[in-house]
């Protein structure tokens, strides 16, 4: 396809507690084997989109660790796929925006043939055809599409960019950082623009101290009349993980089975690092109910509406409810947890309880080893 | 065209037809059958291979090499996609004058003679398709260089009275070979081939030559070539293997590994990774879902599975989907198989991409020496409420 895409690998960094302390929001770990940066990059690679910038900050070691040479997504590192790490050239350095940003990307950018880019977060997780929206970019002679979905809005949550749309689907209201009602659309935070566009508002906007692509480029421009933008509408499924309370409520929407088969559909596949983990092996006493579990787990205890990744160890009578428990984590005999987040790697001890809720998931930390009376909060 | 000097390569025999595991291998080489929810029997000697760091490997296959070609690919799974080695599939090819089918095990390394003589090892290893066992072939070699041997061949202890059945050595005190007797009636010792051979490559060459020259060989390892090595006087060591080893040709023993992999201290653990992990071509499927009415219990779960019935003590592979209400116990449940509300599966495989219809009934309820394995093959519809009896093979 005549594009390109930008990804950027480091938004919501802050609001996501300590799953970001390690790793870059890109490689948070979602439904049980990916990553984040897995929606965003098979959607790209399997829209034959190969020429791929991913511009990363700062703590992208794990992301790097997972791409490998991107032969799992089809893609291929060095030629095609490139890692954009902001440039520390002096006074330059970690970058303030996304503007900015692609600032370090613009040597990529100028040498890149392609027509068109995408522009895309990997926060917002979905399965979606991008030819079909670069067809529609076109056939629109708008400047700037953007990708939203209707019936996110509700008139409390802040919105970071809403758009309001007519009955012919042109926009006639956007607005930024914006408790949207509900008659608005929600940027998914996808966007698509000409190649020659996007590196002349570069050139125009970072010399004067812009460096914020919604705020300074498109709502400054639409409200200028600089450009003309179009929205792309996405019907199916999309998770927004821009906190932990979000992340935790889409993880659990997969246990939801029409959630599930939109983001995985049987046509088109989300890809990720392998891991050569043996099937999940489900004990005499083991039992799970309304999980989600990938390879690898030992169930020895009781799962029961909870995310389980790869090499989760659940001992005898531990109990697991409604939690989140990611790759390599051991609950230890007798254990009880509910509304409980465990990243990579930690060891829960027999006996030990916790618990958190609903609206304040408890997260413990990547390789914490949690012992009985030893954890006070 | 020759490269840089390996060590040892290693020759997978895939050719065989595997008529014994009937219905399974009617569009399938017996290496590419699945096993144990994620893998075929391939990954095993590949597997092994990789984390014995021997990367050029030649696999030989004949029959219905498509599905096999594709599964190897370029070998990236294993870590088999060098340039320089790695893993390359050799079905017999047409030469100038004439083309042959592979005649036997040995006339299939015969043919492949300039494949090897490409990478000049010091040794050749033998392994077979259709075994499933970890084992670290870099010590059987080490063995090998150690004892000077020119043939080393991995032997098990097998009971005296399953001797007959298998290729016996015997063998002195030093663990050298002084007579192979193939089935033999009356078993001197109970050290069994397991068809896993190390060659130093000078010898092997000799003897795959003189044994090409003799039309009334049959072109085979056991029967032809190392009986004619042993006469020659050469030194034959017995290699001693006590992991776990089975041989799957047959339907009841592919059954049996399988269920071997199952227990809270299974016969077979393939998930202790200490030596090493068994690595397969890994397809794009999400996280398995398990439903509030399922119920899972002493079996194996693939990923891309969605469960809402109940599984007892049976290995459900890849992409299934199990219906409320179904029932499965002691079965084999191969990649991509959908069972329907209410089916009741006991001691059966069914193959790859089956449809059991709500309601069906396959197998029976015998068990120990009254089970019959029931089999149903690949992308078969089993219609709604119909009796597959016990034993059928379909």
């Amino acid at each position: 396809m005549d594009c390109m895409g930008i990804i950027f690998s480091n938004i919501y960094d802050s609001s996501m507690g300590a799953l970001t302390a390690f790793r870059t929001s890109a490689s948070i770990p979602f439904g049980g084997r990916y990553r984040q940066i897995d929606f965003i990059l098979s959607n790209l690679s399997n829209s034959g989109i190969r020429d791929i910038g991913i511009i990363t900050k700062y703590n992208y070691q794990s992301l790097m660790d997972h791409l490998g040479t991107c032969e799992e997504w089809d893609l291929k590192l060095g030629d095609g796929v490139r890692f954009l790490p902001p440039y520390a050239t002096g006074h330059t350095g970690a970058y303030r925006g996304k503007l900015e940003a692609l600032q370090t990307a613009l040597p990529v950018l100028e040498r890149n043939r392609n027509k068109y880019v995408v522009l895309a977060d990997t926060t917002v997780l979905c399965s979606i055809d991008f030819t079909e929206v670069v067809e529609q970019h076109e056939a629109s002679g708008c400047d700037v599409t953007v990708v939203s979905r209707r019936g996110i809005a509700d008139g409390v949550t802040v919105q970071p960019v809403a758009l309001k749309l007519d009955a012919d689907g042109k926009v006639v209201d956007l607005a930024m950082d914006y408790a949207a009602p509900k008659d608005y659309a929600v940027g998914m935070s996808m966007f698509i623009m000409s190649r020659e566009k996007l590196i002349e508002i570069i050139h125009e906007l970072v010399p004067h101290g812009k460096y914020h692509f919604e705020r300074d480029f498109l709502l400054g421009y639409y409200n200028d009349h600089k450009i003309s933008v179009n929205v792309y509408q996405f019907h199916n499924v999309a998770l927004f993980n821009e906190n932990v309370v979000q992340y935790y409520n889409n993880s659990m929407a997969l246990l939801d089975g029409s959630v599930r088969h939109s983001l995985f559909r049987g046509d088109i596949s989300i890809y990720t690092k392998v891991r050569d983990a043996v099937p999940t092996r489900f004990g005499m006493r083991g039992q799970a109910a309304d999980c989600v579990i990938a390879d690898g787990c030992h169930i020895n205890g009781y799962a029961a509406h909870s995310v389980l990744f790869r090499e989760v160890v659940i001992e005898k009578e531990a109990q697991v409810r409604d939690c989140i428990v990611m790759q390599g984590c051991r609950i230890g005999k007798g254990a009880k947890l509910r509304y409980v987040i465990l990243d990579k790697n930690v060891v829960i001890e027999p006996g030990v309880e916790l618990l958190g809720s609903p609206g304040h998931p408890e997260v413990i930390g990547k390789n914490a080893k949690i012992s009985k009376g030893a954890y006070n909060r | 065209m020759h490269f840089q000097k390996k060590r040892c390569v290693a020759m997978l025999l895939a050719g065989g037809q595997g008529s014994r595991l009937m219905v399974l291998t009617e569009n399938t080489a017996k290496p590419a059958v699945p096993f144990g929810g994620k893998y075929r029997i391939i990954d095993f000697p590949l597997s092994n291979c990789v984390n014995s760091k021997i990367d050029t490997v030649g696999i030989l296959t004949q029959y219905e090499p498509l599905e096999l070609n594709e599964y190897i690919g370029n070998g990236q799974p294993w870590d088999l996609n060098s340039s320089h080695g790695g893993v390359q599939v050799l079905p017999p090819y047409a030469k100038n004058k004439n083309s042959e089918w592979y005649k036997g095990t040995a006339n299939a390394i015969y043919q492949n003679i300039p494949f090897i003589d490409r990478y000049n090892p010091d040794n050749v290893l033998i392994l077979s398709g259709d075994h499933i066992y970890k084992m670290d072939y870099a010590k059987m070699i080490r063995f090998h260089d150690q004892n000077g041997s020119d043939c080393t061949i991995a032997v098990r202890e097998v009971p005296l009275a399953d001797a007959p059945r298998f290729g016996i050595m015997n063998t002195r005190e030093d663990g050298s070979i002084y007579e192979f007797e193939e089935k033999p009636k009356q078993p001197k010792s109970t050290n069994a081939s397991m068809g896993i051979y190390v060659f130093k490559w000078s010898v092997l060459k000799k003897y795959l030559e003189m044994d090409e020259a003799d039309p009334k060989s049959e072109n085979d390892f056991g029967k032809n070539v190392i009986p004619a090595i042993l006469k020659d006087g050469y030194r034959l060591m017995a290699y001693r293997f006590e992991g776990y080893w089975k041989d799957v040709g047959t339907i009841d023993s592919l059954w049996q590994a399988n269920m071997d992999l199952l227990g809270d201290k299974p016969v077979f653990d393939i998930s202790d990774v200490s030596d090493g992990r068994i690595r397969a071509r890994n397809t794009a499927m999400p996280s398995s879902y398990i439903a509030p009415t399922a119920e899972v219990k002493d079996s194996f779960v693939a990923e891309g599975c969605e469960v809402f019935g109940s599984i007892q003590h049976s290995v459900l592979s890849t992409g299934c989907a199990v219906g409320k209400g179904a029932e499965i116990m002691d079965s084999v449940i191969m990649p991509n198989v959908v069972v329907e509300n209410g089916a009741f599966i006991r001691s059966a495989i069914i193959a790859e991409g089956c449809h059991i219809k709500a309601g069906a009934r396959i197998g029976g309820s015998g068990t120990g020496a009254a089970r019959k394995i029931t089999v149903i093959g690949k992308e078969q519809t089993v219609s709604e409420g119909a009796v597959v009896e016990a034993g059928t093979i379909r």
